[in-house]
């Protein structure tokens, strides 16, 4: 080959493979669900201004099942979202907050802490990781709080989405094509039922965890304190209203070692506090563990006010325009959740 | 480490970086070291006997490079045959005891032998058979540089599954220089790309609806049944094809020509052409180490077709330790002594009606009829014992036409299934008239692309590959 014609040809093979990578992340983009409830909902998150969020929500479905910013909003003015997902391990809920503080400040972090009590890989793995956006920190997810066999998939996720082509529709284009807008939802999730025998009797239980499990897990949420304090932001752990909860000697337990941790971490056992809260089992739990929407309401208000009153936190200036998305949000939850 | 897997597309570039930058003298030595690092990753324990095969054919071809002793050769060749029984058939063999004592009257409690069988042997084992026989034959030359040997016989790309090489063509190219060349790494990747478009797409997409109906053929209806042996026939095909044009490709690109191994073989007007188109490196393998000393055509017309049985009877074997193989093989071959034997009859029919031996007519119902010959032996192949196969051609003929329940593929999978083998028969077509790969470079760069994206994203999103497909290995990959 003529040395001209080698240079030619070295440029065409780059741009080959540089247009094959766009049209394979294109791809991707398109057969990957789209996740817009039940956690790790990463895009629409992407779409809220870059700090503008006063609280960020982490954990489990505990967290967003219970937790509605909008309604938090509405009685104390504090923005906020719910990066958290299904059965997520601290270990993976550490790289969603490395991520997070990429394009927000939060004033606090609050972590349901019932995460806890999870293994260290639990059944979710595929859906919170492969939702996040390519950065460093999804590597971080991908390599130590994921199982090793999901691995190669999560860093090439077109091999476990690629069967979706078959149901493949306008708004999978579309969604890989313009921007996500930012919604209502605001990573919450409403669940509006309760399912039959559930509010009557608590069941207090204590959660059964590894001690080397336990010991990894309060590693991990060593490592989420820290982040949060190097942040500026005031870690929140809480466990949350709940039928299907630990005694209060494990609590203590939890509290003392979280604690240990960072002295400075609040650390709220609400688990027992439906009567505080207004809330009524047999009509706000959607299963025994989890709030449902109205139950979710209540607490979320109080929950406003009490970040507020008690925890001392000051809404944020916000721009015109989102302090109008805001009260849009808040709006359209009201009429919600009178329904 | 199958071609397909993570593992082996990491280990194919840096084995052919580190060819190309290598220096001369060294390109060998790490080609080798790189076959059998590939060899070690399926299956570890198996390599010593790669290497045993080496060295005993490396050490009869020396001996009879200096003197032609025919227990040198006899030894050699028993060798092999021994350590393809031990591995592969004994207990099909003990089996085939137990039933004969049984038959008998005796009762014998067949043990069965924890054996697993070696990665590649029957190539392996036919390759360095067909070494030793060249050197005594004078076809070819004692290999005195035992690297060459070695890579002759554990060359990566051909070690599991073949092509199955001749000494004469394929140690002298070790011995050529073989710098980069841009136009080969081409026609080898496009090539490598349209056997991974054939197997994901198309051979492991069938194999699911094949295996649900063969696993029960009782339960669906005739059409169903005869669509899943079709079905077979054509899964086999790609399988097998999709195999020999990655192992070609990979070694194309890297300057070096394997034998082929298939030419369009479902175009064929009989199954004795079929033969010569299908796995052509062991047709022909059989035709110079067994037909030919067995007599040939050469004593009698009674005598060439105990050949072809006995020929055929062996290539059932070959496949696979078990009676359903052995079945295939003679069906094969007793298609071709009643091709033979009928052939005059056929003739004056279609002379009698008229019809051109070159027409399109005929053409076309020979290449049917040799296809629907093909499939009911294929139903053998696959089947899991000789009443599944029965089974399996019973539920051709008897009971509902159709039943109303799931083949294992829904109408999308078998659109995609569709539209995958049309441009297979395309592809095929095309390959009758141009040299394909050459074909491919002298097209406008956009088309280049193009025809590289559709497959690539054709494997990438209509593949079976990643979460919730249970990847097929190769049929002929690891248990032969």
């Amino acid at each position: 080959m003529k040395r001209l014609n080698k240079g030619k040809e070295c440029f065409f093979a780059l741009l080959f493979l540089l247009l094959t990578a766009v049209m394979i992340n294109f791809v991707s983009d398109v057969l990957r669900p789209a996740q817009t409830m039940y956690g790790a909902t990463w895009s629409s998150f992407r779409a809220e201004p870059e700090d503008s969020l006063d609280v960020i929500y982490l954990g489990s479905s505990f967290a967003y099942c219970d937790f509605n910013p909008s309604v938090v909003y509405d009685v104390s003015g504090l923005t906020g979202y719910v990066m958290a997902g299904s059965e997520q391990p601290l270990s993976i809920t550490y790289w969603y907050l490395e991520e997070i503080f990429r394009t927000q400040s939060p004033s606090a972090v609050v972590l349901e802490g019932t995460s806890l009590y999870f293994k260290e890989y639990q059944n979710y793995t595929q859906q919170n990781v492969s939702q996040m956006p390519f950065s460093v920190n999804k590597l971080g997810a991908i390599f130590t709080a994921s199982e090793e066999n999901l691995r190669t998939g999560l860093l090439f996720d077109l091999s476990l989405y690629h069967s979706r082509w078959k149901e493949v529709g306008k708004s999978d284009l579309k969604k890989a094509i313009r921007p996500v807008e930012a919604n209502h939802y605001k990573g919450f999730t409403p669940i509006d039922q309760v399912l039959d025998g559930v509010g009557e009797t608590p069941f207090v239980h204590d959660r059964t965890v590894s001690e080397e499990d336990y010991a990894s897990n309060l590693e991990w949420l060593g490592k989420i304190l820290a982040l949060c304090r190097a942040h500026g932001a005031q870690p929140i752990v809480t466990f949350n209203p709940s039928y299907t909860r630990c005694t209060p000697e494990a609590y203590a337990r939890n509290k003392a070692d979280i604690l240990a941790l960072d002295a400075g971490t609040l650390v709220y056992d609400w688990s027992d506090g439906f009567e505080e809260m207004g809330l009524i089992p047999t009509e706000h739990l959607y299963d025994g563990g989890h709030l449902n929407k109205d139950g979710a309401a209540i607490f979320s208000a109080w929950l406003g006010r009490f970040l507020t009153d008690e925890v001392g936190l000051v809404p944020r200036t916000q721009t015109e325009e989102n302090a109008a998305a805001w009260a849009k949000s808040a709006a359209w939850w009201r009429a919600e959740n009178q329904k | 480490m199958t071609f397909l897997s993570l593992p082996f597309l990491c280990f194919f570039p840096v084995t052919a970086l580190g060819y190309f930058l290598l220096p001369r003298k060294a390109r060998n030595l790490w080609l080798l070291l790189a076959s059998w690092f590939f060899y070690l990753c399926a299956k570890p324990v198996y390599l010593t006997l790669l290497l045993f095969v080496i060295l005993t054919s490396y050490g009869a071809g020396m001996a009879l490079g200096r003197k032609k002793r025919r227990w040198v050769l006899a030894l050699c060749l028993l060798t092999d045959v021994v350590l393809l029984f031990l591995f592969k058939y004994v207990n099909f063999a003990l089996s085939m005891v137990g039933e004969v004592l049984h038959g008998m009257g005796m009762v014998w409690n067949v043990p069965v032998l924890d054996i697993v069988l070696p990665v590649g042997i029957s190539f392996y084992l036919f390759q360095a058979m067909g070494y030793v026989i060249d050197v005594w034959r004078g076809k070819a030359e004692a290999q005195r540089n035992f690297l060459l040997h070695a890579l002759f016989l554990s060359f990566f790309p051909q070690v599991v599954s073949g092509p199955i090489g001749r000494a004469g063509e394929l140690t002298p190219q070790f011995r050529q220089p073989h710098p980069f060349d841009w136009d080969k790494f081409r026609e080898g990747l496009v090539r490598f790309l349209w056997g991974a478009f054939k197997k994901m797409v198309l051979a492991d997409r069938l194999a699911v609806l094949v295996n649900t109906i063969f696993a029960a053929p009782e339960t669906f209806g005739a059409v169903q049944v005869m669509g899943a042996a079709v079905a077979f026939s054509l899964q086999i095909y790609c399988d097998f094809s999709s195999y020999t044009d990655m192992a070609l490709g990979m070694a194309h690109s890297m300057g070096f020509t394997l034998r082929e191994n298939f030419d369009t073989p479902y175009f064929s007007r009989s199954i004795a052409e079929f033969w010569r188109r299908w796995h052509m490196s062991l047709s022909s393998w059989f035709r110079d180490y067994l037909y030919i000393p067995l007599g040939g055509s050469r004593r009698g017309t009674a005598r060439k077709y105990l050949n072809v049985l006995i020929v055929f009877a062996v290539s059932g074997l070959w496949h696979g330790a078990a009676m359903t193989f052995v079945v295939w093989g003679l069906l094969n071959g007793l298609y071709q002594v009643m091709g033979a034997v009928t052939a005059p009859l056929r003739d004056g029919g279609y002379r009698l009606l008229h019809i051109r031996e070159d027409g399109p007519f005929r053409h076309g119902v020979q290449v049917l009829v040799t296809f629907l010959l093909a499939t009911v032996a294929w139903v053998f192949f696959k089947a899991s014992s000789l009443s599944n196969a029965l089974a399996v051609l019973g539920g051709m003929l008897h009971g509902p036409l159709w039943v109303r329940q799931s083949m294992g593929l829904d109408r999308w999978e078998l659109l995609a299934a569709a539209a995958g083998l049309l441009l297979l028969l395309l592809v095929d077509l095309l390959s009758k008239r141009y040299n394909l790969w050459k074909t491919y470079l002298q097209q406008p760069r956009l088309v280049r692309w193009c025809i590289l994206w559709v497959l690539l994203f054709g494997c990438l999103i209509f593949g079976s590959y990643g979460a919730g497909y249970d990847a097929q290995d190769f049929m002929y990959g690891f248990s032969f």
